[in-house]
């Protein structure tokens, strides 16, 4: 087939005497044909037609994620904190001189001050009104007002006679009507008392009210704006607790937006003593109110179970000045049995719910009573201790350690213990959340009263909830579609169900919808809403069909193809080139006949 | 757990305000928890053990929630699953019917089929019967760390009408007769259990001893109780059940002797006291054909000894019962009986009205049969089970089979062959249900009843099937050993077993459900069917034979389309007179042989042509040999 030394097509070749310039070996004096070259590009423009086809068919269904979109929210959350707008309402009553504009921009200054290093994220837009009332009842207030507030309402004397909880009570009356320009409103009333030398007192009550009384407080006016700063602050905006004391990412909320608090009875030794509780009374009774109140950030369940048979994996000394077993703080990271105990993950909680553990340890009889040593060398009066993210113990110890005679009975814990164990636990729970339970908040301008709520939380912590978990929830969201999006454009060959996208793009539709409910003040509505936006990332993140990348990897395809395509596309693209070769060579051979015979 | 944070003293003044408004010491019932263990000598020199645990919880509205004594696991797997009753038993080793007993209480209940089994009814709409049983095989699968979840898929399981002996039409029945039971499995089943194995009888359960016996069937049964009550939840009931068929060590020098044993030789371990949340813990001892009449009463007669005096004696018909309570044993005292023979004794095991068994006919991959074998017993005639309809006496016996869809059964090959007569269907067969599988959509599952006359020596029913072909990615791992046909149920419906010692001491749980009339069943052997399994690298080998194949065709009929026949033909004249190179070294070779000299075709310079085609050969020589030395050692070195 080599065309190298092929003979010319003219048969009159043979007698070359005819023309005599003819060189059969460069030349020829037929058109070369086209048939042959014209077959083998066909061949080969079909086989590269069919490409795309191919292509198509081992193609892997992606559906479309708004990657413009998740890079857009990402951005946002990063280069934007969210915040939420708050109003601060101050009253001061049985102030004469001053001037309400003035006290504003001086309470502006003080809380940008406090406010000037944590600009985090939940935090708040300010906005702040004062009201000044004398003591005549004349009031004068900064413009616009954003408060009914009824002239004359609140009388001086009302305070400091009452119980702390009747004024909370009596000021929220009076703050009813009251609504700020979006997001919550919070109130401080000053109360300047015309009795001489009363102490300054300062309480924060259970809803959004604090307020001061004293007397010679116009005297000492500075000193007042700055409290009333701090107050709004620290304790309204902050919570109480300090800025880094809990972060986002340890808030015990499962990314699906549910918390089961599994609460178990640890008999360690049966043989000594066994006791039992009464949950489902304490459920209904005390563990209600707190649930209920948590709804918007989490969905809470309570369950619980007594154990038996369940020792503690440390050990524990006899101390003789304190006549009882001590445990340390060090033993505290081997106190957890988790051979033992079996606590279990619990079937109700479905995938992603956080599992909170609480567990009542009742030492054996060899070990009791069994306390807690601080590194002071105290007590601890708690006798309990909490795990970040995991849940938190108590040692409860029966009283007298007295064992049973003969074969142990059942024994109920008393209600009175278990109201203490509640106490306890609800300290612990709220440590979990980054709260602190002592009822006295100290700073360095002086002490707050801090009235308790029956329902485990204040609505001014419960605000501070709202806001850090709506924003630690839309930062997840916005981490986890990111990452969603990364690995789903870094594996090309990724199956992507239509079910993610639709994920993802809800996800996306309610982070949205949490921002703009921030923006217009809706605590709660945003923070379940973000919530609602991170377990769905979630879902999409983790859905099944993900963890499965395709089977059908390039190798494959690669293995499954070539045997026939890799010798198909050679002869074809070979036969191709030699045509188009050939084709040149006879052509030009052809010219040189042409050109040679002009010339002749 | 790093990390761990104090909680500082709290002076918590939370509830201060907020007074307990609670009253405790409520008259509720309780949750209850017994725990009993039955030992019988059998007669093939054999012991079964036979753990029972029970645990009860009262009707109330926070199951799934809160809970004393009854696991929470297992209550919120009710709660979830809304499972009415559910039975899930691991096996291993075959309960032996003709000597262990095939129509007491004990063999009807606890001879299972060898792997996992499991059985649930639901209390959902017909429509979420499938689906609560997908999600309640997950569940179970990670609970007892089993590969129950292979029970979801839908040609797994079926749903019995009336051959499995419960009339539901929320049932589903399932089993996997290759699940290896361990105690991977007998751990998460403990955990289920107050005192887990720390405490009690549970703590005879030494692994290697549980596991070295013959047979050994772990089992959990759920029942809802209804309470009747408008607004009250139903209780529950949970029966968890160990049986262990064990080989005592023989020490005595007589043969003839059976072997005599105590706790500890067989179990290694001894009972230091109850577990002290059970309300009752109780050990039995059963014995039965005791030949001696004093053996009836007394704890220490002629053909045997105890060692210890039994609290209590209990008479039924056939066997005695012994009873001793563990609650005095203690650390110093452990509480080890032991039983001593004296004389050698023999007896025999009450016996199914039936025994049967089942195997597999024909040879090759292609088709075969399967048979099942109905063999009348010797204490048949004791029986009193018989239907005397039309003056006929007559034994009734429902078989239920389960097919998995590769062995396409063909049910018009049904045949019944009663005392090796073939027998015309309908005067044996009573009823037959038949729903046939659907390829890799579910199996098919035959319930059918006979009624045999009583003086039958034995039946044999005989069905024919063809193998079917799965799909290359439906085989399990390790193909070649055969794929497993689920064992056939057996039950007679108008047997029924019960143990009766009309005493008041039937209440004790373990004596209550002996006396509780439940159905004569036995299980068949597991079978064992060799399907055509293919070489798994095939679809490559068939992929790249034939994309060969394919590619030599285009090749060679693009060339074919491509070729200039009278060019070559011109070339090949030009070039007529110098032969080709391989032609002229064929030409030299044969000249050798030969032994003539080499006739060079053309005059031109012979001899620098063939020093030129030497070394060109002699290259060619080198290549060949390189080639095959790469070969080599590459595939050695594979």
């Amino acid at each position: 087939m080599e065309e190298t030394d092929s003979d010319p097509l003219n048969p009159t070749t043979s007698t070359p005497g005819t023309t005599p310039e003819f060189d059969p070996k460069t030349m020829r004096s037929s058109k070369p044909g086209l048939k042959r070259l014209l077959i083998t590009t066909t061949v080969l423009f079909s086989f590269l037609s069919g490409l795309p086809f191919l292509w198509k068919s081992v193609e892997i269904y992606r559906s479309q994620l708004p990657f413009h979109d998740i890079d857009s929210l990402s951005d946002q959350i990063k280069s934007t904190p969210l915040r939420f707008p708050c109003t601060f309402h101050a009253v001061f009553v049985g102030f004469r001189s001053t001037h309400p504009d003035q006290l504003r921009s001086e309470i502006q200054d003080g809380v940008n001050r406090l406010t000037r290093r944590s600009s985090q994220c939940g935090s708040c837009n300010v906005s702040i009104s004062v009201t000044v009332q004398n003591p005549d009842g004349h009031c004068s207030e900064t413009l616009p007002s954003t408060c009914s507030y009824r002239c004359g309402v609140i009388k001086g004397d009302v305070f400091g006679a009452g119980l702390d909880d009747m004024v909370d009570e009596s000021l929220d009356d009076v703050f009813s009507g009251c609504s700020g320009d979006g997001g919550e409103m919070y109130s401080v009333v000053v109360v300047n008392k015309e009795k001489e030398d009363e102490e300054v007192k300062a309480v924060v009550g259970k809803r959004r009210h604090a307020w001061i009384v004293g007397s010679g407080l116009e005297e000492r006016y500075g000193d007042v704006v700055a409290r009333v700063s701090e107050v709004f602050v620290k304790v309204f905006m902050n919570g109480g607790r300090e800025d880094d004391s809990i972060h986002g990412e340890f808030m015990p909320v499962g990314s699906d937006g549910r918390l089961v608090l599994s609460f178990s009875l640890l008999n360690s030794d049966p043989r000594d003593w066994i006791y039992d509780w009464d949950f489902q009374r304490i459920d209904e009774g005390l563990l209600a109110p707190v649930t209920k109140a948590l709804a918007p950030i989490a969905d809470i369940s309570v369950e619980s179970q007594v154990l038996y048979h369940t020792p503690k994996s440390s050990f524990s000394s006899w101390d003789e000045k304190l006549q009882s077993y001590i445990f340390r703080t060090s033993d505290l990271p081997f106190f957890v049995n988790s051979n033992e105990w079996h606590l279990d993950t619990s079937a109700g909680a479905s995938g992603r719910s956080k599992i909170l553990q609480f567990v009542v340890y009742i030492p054996s009889g060899k070990e009791c009573p069994l306390h807690l040593q601080l590194p002071n060398g105290e007590i601890s009066k708690t006798n309990g201790f909490i795990s970040p993210m995991w849940g938190g113990v108590i040692v409860w110890n029966p009283r007298n350690c007295v064992k049973d005679s003969e074969s142990p009975s059942r024994n109920m814990i008393s209600p009175q213990d278990l109201e203490k164990i509640v106490e306890v636990f609800l300290g612990q729970f709220r440590q979990l959340f980054g709260f602190k339970s002592e009822a006295i908040y100290t700073s360095e301008l002086g002490s707050y009263k801090i009235l308790p709520s029956e329902r485990g939380f204040t609505e001014w912590e419960l605000d501070v909830l709202s806001r850090k978990h709506t924003c630690f929830n839309l930062q997840s969201c916005s981490t986890t579609l990111g990452s969603l999006s990364r690995l789903v454009q870094s594996l090309p060959r990724m199956i992507i169900k239509d079910e993610i996208g639709e994920q993802v793009k809800y996800s996306l539709k309610a982070a949205k919808l949490a921002q703009s409910n921030a923006s217009l003040g809706g605590y709660s509505s945003s923070a379940s809403s973000s919530r609602e936006a991170r377990s769905l990332a979630e879902n999409a993140f983790f859905h099944p069909s993900i963890m499965s990348v395709s089977y059908f990897s390039y190798e494959h395809c690669f293995a499954v193809y070539s045997p026939f395509f890799l010798p198909v596309a050679g002869h074809v693209v070979l036969a191709a080139l030699r045509e188009w070769k050939r084709y040149k060579q006879e052509k030009a051979k052809y010219l040189t006949w042409l050109t040679r015979k002009k010339t002749a | 757990m790093a990390g761990l944070v104090l909680t500082r003293p709290i002076p918590l003044l939370i509830l201060q305000s907020f007074l307990l408004a609670v009253a405790f010491g409520s008259n509720e019932v309780e949750e209850e928890f017994s725990e009993a263990l039955l030992l019988k000598p059998l007669p093939d020199r054999k012991v079964l053990a036979h753990f029972h645990f029970e645990n009860r919880a009262p009707p109330s509205n926070s199951h799934g929630r809160h809970h004393h004594l009854f696991p929470k696991a297992i209550s919120q797997l009710v709660q979830k699953f809304r499972v009415k009753e559910m039975e899930l038993s691991f096996t291993q080793g075959r309960w032996n019917h003709e000597h262990w007993g095939g129509s007491d209480p004990l063999s009807s209940m606890n001879a299972k089929p060898v792997g996992v089994e499991l059985w649930a009814v639901f209390d959902v709409p017909h429509s979420q019967v499938d689906a609560s049983w997908k999600n309640l095989t997950h569940a179970l699968s990670g609970l007892f760390c089993a590969s129950i979840n292979y029970l979801e898929s839908s040609a797994s399981y079926a749903a019995p009408t009336w051959g499995f002996g419960r009339n539901s039409d929320k049932l589903r029945y399932g089993s996997l007769p290759r699940e290896a039971v361990c105690t991977e499995n007998l751990t998460p089943w403990l955990k289920l259990l107050p005192c887990r194995d720390k405490d009690g009888i549970s703590a005879l359960m030494n692994r290697p001893s549980v596991y070295r016996g013959f047979y050994h069937s772990q089992r959990l049964y759920l029942s809802m109780v209804d309470s009747g009550e408008e607004g009250v939840g139903s209780g529950m009931l949970l029966e968890q059940t160990l049986t262990v068929v064990l080989q005592p060590d023989d020490v005595s020098v007589e043969k003839h002797l059976q072997p005599s044993w105590s706790l500890s030789s067989l179990f290694g371990r001894n009972v230091v006291g109850k577990c002290v949340l059970a309300k009752s813990s109780n050990v039995y001892l059963q014995m039965e054909g005791l030949a001696h009449p004093e053996a009836h009463t007394l704890w220490k007669n002629a053909e045997f000894e105890l060692s210890i005096k039994p609290d209590r004696t209990l008479r039924e018909s056939s066997s005695v019962l012994f009873i001793y309570s563990i609650d005095k044993s203690s650390d110093s005292e452990p509480f080890d009986l032991g039983l001593t023979w004296k004389l050698p004794s023999k007896w025999s095991c009450q016996q199914a009205p039936l025994h049967a068994s089942r195997f597999l006919m024909g040879s090759g991959n292609e088709r075969g049969a399967i048979a099942i074998l109905l063999k009348a017993t010797e204490s048949q005639d004791k029986l009193s089970g018989r239907d005397l309809t039309n003056g006929r006496c007559t034994i009734k016996a429902n078989i239920f089979q389960i097919f998995p869809w590769y062995v396409k059964v063909y049910y018009h090959t049904l045949q019944i062959f009663v005392d090796q007569q073939q027998n015309t269907s309908s005067e044996v067969l009573k009823k037959i249900n038949v729903s046939p599988s659907t390829d890799k959509m579910s199996s098919g599952m035959m319930e059918m009843m006979l009624e045999l006359p009583c003086e039958v020596k034995s039946a044999a029913i005989s069905i024919e099937y063809d193998k079917g072909f799965l799909h290359i990615d439906e085989y399990p791992p390790d193909a070649n050993q055969g794929f497993d046909i689920p064992s056939a149920l057996i039950s007679f419906p108008d047997h029924h077993a019960s143990l009766d010692f009309k005493e008041e001491l039937s209440t004790l749980p373990l004596l209550s459900k002996f006396k509780d009339k439940s159905l004569v069943r036995s299980y068949t052997e597991v079978l064992l069917v060799p399907l055509t399994t293919p070489d798994f690298s095939m679809p490559y080998n068939v992929i790249t034979i034939t994309c060969t194949v394919f590619a030599l065709y285009f090749g060679s009929l693009l060339n074919a389309l491509r070729r200039r026949i009278g060019e070559e033909e011109r070339f090949l004249k030009s070039k007529g007179k110098k032969t080709g190179g391989l032609k002229q070294l064929l030409s030299r070779f044969t000249a050798k042989i030969r032994g003539r000299p080499v006739e060079s075709p053309s005059s031109d310079s012979p001899a620098t042509r063939s020093s030129i085609l030497s070394t060109k050969l002699l290259f060619k020589i080198i290549l060949v040999a390189v080639a095959a030395a790469a070969w080599q050692f590459f595939s050695t070195d594979m």
